[in-house]
């Protein structure tokens, strides 16, 4: 009975069946845009609503989240500076470097600002550095617009349209010499929708180092070309150089805080394994993107890509934050520490 | 043989320390560079190699002594006359005035001239009845191996060089290396100004005619190149790549060349 | 029964689509324009006539002159090579379509064209080029010695190089300058579109 009644349905309403699928498939593709692409912040016509100078921190500060609701005006200003400082405890290494340190600054801007970006040469600098911006569209993400010699400075502007958590990265050739001296750091382009207030965020950044000299070598060590070509770091550090967010270091927090951390990796060749150990991530932001992954254990994160996660420290202690490949945090200095103080949880943890 | 060899090489370091006496007031002494072929680092439409005539070059950089003749005798090229077209606002900065080096900056006498732009080289080897050289016959002149040190490739020195930080102070011309042409300093002191630094980096198809810069960034660079593990000339052409006319440098200098007088067209 | 449950099912889905159907639109808009959200300042490295260059050139009749005598209207300034087989025609082709755009308008330029091939692009050379490419003696092709083109490259900011073959690899660029010989203006592309340029010429005439 029914299937008869089925067939006459499709044969007697071809109308309705034309209706149900047309409206279906529409239904379909509205809902893939349906994920809050408003108009003001992708507009690139949008009207400014004034003018901000972006805070910059260095790792593993993060700028105070944007609490503006209207794209704005944002002037970023970055120096390149080729500096020599310790990767070890007993090892030196002439790193180049945005702003001085390795990661280079940490960029903060809201979906829908324009960015008014000036990139300096420190007059001291033997090379011609760049920028390229993952969070850019346009010739080169702004490289194009910054080979800027030493003493010299140029000038660029781009709307950042897409949210999300980019690396930035010098982009003079060689390129991969000029990141594996240390040419990277983050740029984050909060959503118009931001994300959830936390109580602590951080900046880390993995990247690895190419030296003649074995990990731990007394004294400045050379880039090893052939090495970077090989694929075979000496170290391979949070925010580098060995423990430099370990021991007394390391990032504070307090029981039944959620600590964000804003994670990148510079590369300039290992994707890592980001693992915290003692702790599960509560949500991954996988790749610094929209999508939302909950109850990560450990998350990839490519060379040059990103990734937010967030997790609740329940139980105090100490953190060991680890790239899980894991020759790399025992032998070549990958390990960054969360310490977290205040009263045991005995009902999540106990040791007898 | 090994004594062969011994013999060889203390009469060639004997030859590059004799000339490092000589009296760098007097004329500047100028070496003759064998010509050759030369294949662009950054491989041309053609892919036939340059061929380069010999030619006469200065042994060493110009130095800041040297240069201050040259502002004595032309003041329109004095730092506070010089047009900011010819040169930027960091035209011989490291100088105390128009015509002073400084008394303080006596250690700077015979150091290279730095913070000078293509203009202002362009002028002073025009005073000299010299010109700058072209950047194949400076890249000829500089892929001369050292002979007065211990090395363990030419890229690997200049590596060296390139890593480290800008000294505060540059020490004197022919402090660094001699190379079998007896030319001192080629790489290892100083950036050098080619007449033409500003050649172009073909991408290929001519009709992709956008700013020829995008792609050389990131992997770009690496298409059109002779040999993409040199990552010395990649630093070399790179910096050369992001020089304007007016650009003064604290890293960058020049010296002079001269047509040998049977190759005057 | 089961109709009007199926009517009024579909009924809601169209409602829903409604709205979402706008932003779909909007999204397909801004997304062309996001490619033009990078912009380039160029260092503006002096606000000098390059007209206090004193080298000498010679047209196309044999004449000599130094640029200062260009001053008092714009000019256009193209750098080209004559034995060049497609992208010197195009620049010259779209210095010919802004001469015309400008003339239609009222309005005057100098029109000059250097050539990078100082050893074979001598007046005779040149002036069968300007025959070839119907350009009258109004416009001027400059020959000029290697350091005198070599100092004009650098002061426009065009690049150029020789290669084994005596031909030339070089940027194309369109520039302008001000009746004083300031540099105002650059386009870059042989497909550039040239409304911009007349413009900025038409500015500068003002």
């Amino acid at each position: 009975m029914l299937q008869i009644s089925r067939k006459n349905f499709y044969l007697k309403s071809p109308v309705l069946f034309a209706i149900l699928l047309i409206s279906s498939t529409l239904f379909f593709f509205s809902c893939k845009t349906n994920s809050g692409n408003s108009t003001a912040e992708n507009n690139i016509d949008t009207v400014l609503t004034g003018t901000v100078n972006a805070e910059l921190t260095f790792a593993p500060n993060v700028p105070k989240p944007l609490t503006y609701t209207s794209p704005k005006k944002v002037i970023v200003q970055l120096e390149t500076i080729e500096k020599v400082m310790p990767i070890s405890d007993s090892s030196e290494y002439t790193f180049w470097t945005f702003g001085g340190h390795v990661p280079g600054n940490f960029i903060r801007v809201r979906q829908g600002d324009l960015v008014d970006f000036t990139l300096k040469n420190a007059p001291e600098s033997k090379m011609t550095h760049s920028i390229d911006l993952h969070a850019v569209i346009g010739p080169g993400g702004g490289a194009d617009a910054t080979s800027t010699a030493p003493g010299q400075s140029t000038h660029f502007q781009f709307r950042a349209l897409h949210p999300g958590l980019y690396v930035y990265h010098c982009a003079t050739a060689p390129v991969p010499m000029h990141i594996a001296n240390g040419m990277y750091g983050l740029i984050y382009v909060q959503p118009k929708e931001a994300l959830p207030k936390v109580d602590r965020e951080y900046y880390i950044m993995q990247s690895e180092f190419y030296t003649k000299g074995n990990f731990g070598l007394k004294g400045l060590q050379e880039f090893d070309e052939q090495k970077g070509i090989n694929e075979q770091p000496n170290y391979v550090v949070f925010n580098g150089s060995v423990n430099a967010n370990a021991g007394k270091n390391a990032l504070p927090a307090n029981v039944n805080e959620t600590v964000r951390l804003f994670v990148g990796n510079g590369g300039p060749n290992l994707v890592s394994s980001f693992h915290v150990i003692g702790e599960i991530f509560d949500k991954v932001y996988l790749e610094g993107g929209e999508m939302v992954n909950r109850n990560f254990g450990t998350t990839l994160i490519p060379s040059g890509g990103a990734a937010i996660v967030e997790m609740k420290m329940d139980i105090p202690g100490v953190y060991n934050i680890v790239d899980h490949s894991i020759f790399r945090t025992f032998n070549k200095g990958c390990l960054a520490q969360i310490k977290v103080k205040g009263g045991r949880d005995t009902l999540i943890f106990r040791k007898n | 043989m090994k004594v062969v060899f011994a013999i060889l090489f203390f009469i060639s370091c004997l030859s590059c320390e004799s000339q490092s006496k000589i009296n760098i007031a007097a004329e500047k002494k100028m070496v003759k560079v064998k010509g050759g072929k030369f294949k662009t680092f950054y491989v041309s439409k053609t892919d036939k190699p340059l061929l380069v005539e010999p030619f006469l070059m200065d042994e060493c950089a110009v130095t800041n002594k040297e240069f201050l003749e040259f502002v004595k005798a032309n003041p329109a090229w004095s730092k506070s006359k010089v047009k900011r077209l010819f040169a930027d606002s960091n035209y011989l900065k490291h100088w105390k005035s128009d015509f002073e080096i400084g008394e303080s900056n006596k250690n700077i006498y015979n150091s290279p001239v730095v913070n000078v732009s293509w203009f202002a080289a362009i002028a002073y080897c025009s005073w000299k009845n010299k010109r700058l050289p072209n950047l194949a016959e400076w890249e000829i002149a500089g892929n001369a191996p050292p002979q007065n040190i211990q090395y363990t490739s030419i890229t690997d020195y200049i590596m060296k060089w390139y890593e480290k930080p800008s000294l505060p102070v540059l020490p004197n011309v022919k402090t660094t290396y001699c190379n079998t042409y007896g030319l001192y300093d080629m790489h290892g002191l100083i950036w050098e100004w080619t007449f033409d630094f500003n050649s172009f980096i073909s991408t290929g198809d001519s009709r992709n005619t956008s700013n020829n810069d995008n792609n050389l960034f990131c992997a770009g660079a690496s298409i059109n190149v002779t040999n993409r593990e040199d990552y010395a000339a990649f630093l070399r052409y790179g910096f050369r790549g992001s020089l304007r006319g007016n650009y003064c440098i604290s890293s960058l200098g020049f010296r002079c060349v001269k047509d040998l007088p049977s190759n005057k067209l | 029964m089961k109709k009007y449950i199926m009517l009024s099912v579909v009924t809601a889905f169209l409602f829903s689509c409604n709205g979402n159907m706008d932003v779909a639109n909007n999204n397909a808009g801004t997304d062309n324009t996001v490619k033009k959200s990078v912009t380039k300042n160029n260092n503006a490295s002096a606000a000098e006539s390059i007209f206090i260059v004193s080298d000498t050139f010679q047209t196309q009749n044999k004449k000599e002159i130094i640029l200062s005598s260009l001053s008092g209207k714009p000019t256009v300034v193209g750098m080209i090579f004559t034995n060049c087989s497609y992208a010197c025609p195009k620049i010259t082709a779209q210095m010919k379509n802004i001469a015309g755009k400008l003339k239609a308008d009222g309005k005057d330029a100098n029109f000059v064209l250097v050539s990078f091939d100082t050893k074979r692009d001598n007046a005779g050379q040149l002036k069968m080029f300007a025959n070839m490419m119907n350009i009258d003696d109004s416009w001027m092709l400059l020959h000029g010695s290697e350091q005198a083109v070599r100092t004009l490259s650098v002061l426009l900011n065009v690049q150029f190089e020789k290669d084994a073959e005596g031909n030339f690899s070089h940027s194309n660029i369109i520039s302008v300058l001000d009746k004083n010989g300031v540099l105002a203006f650059q386009k870059e592309g042989l497909e550039a579109d040239q409304k911009e340029t007349v413009n900025r010429i038409e500015e500068l005439i003002n």
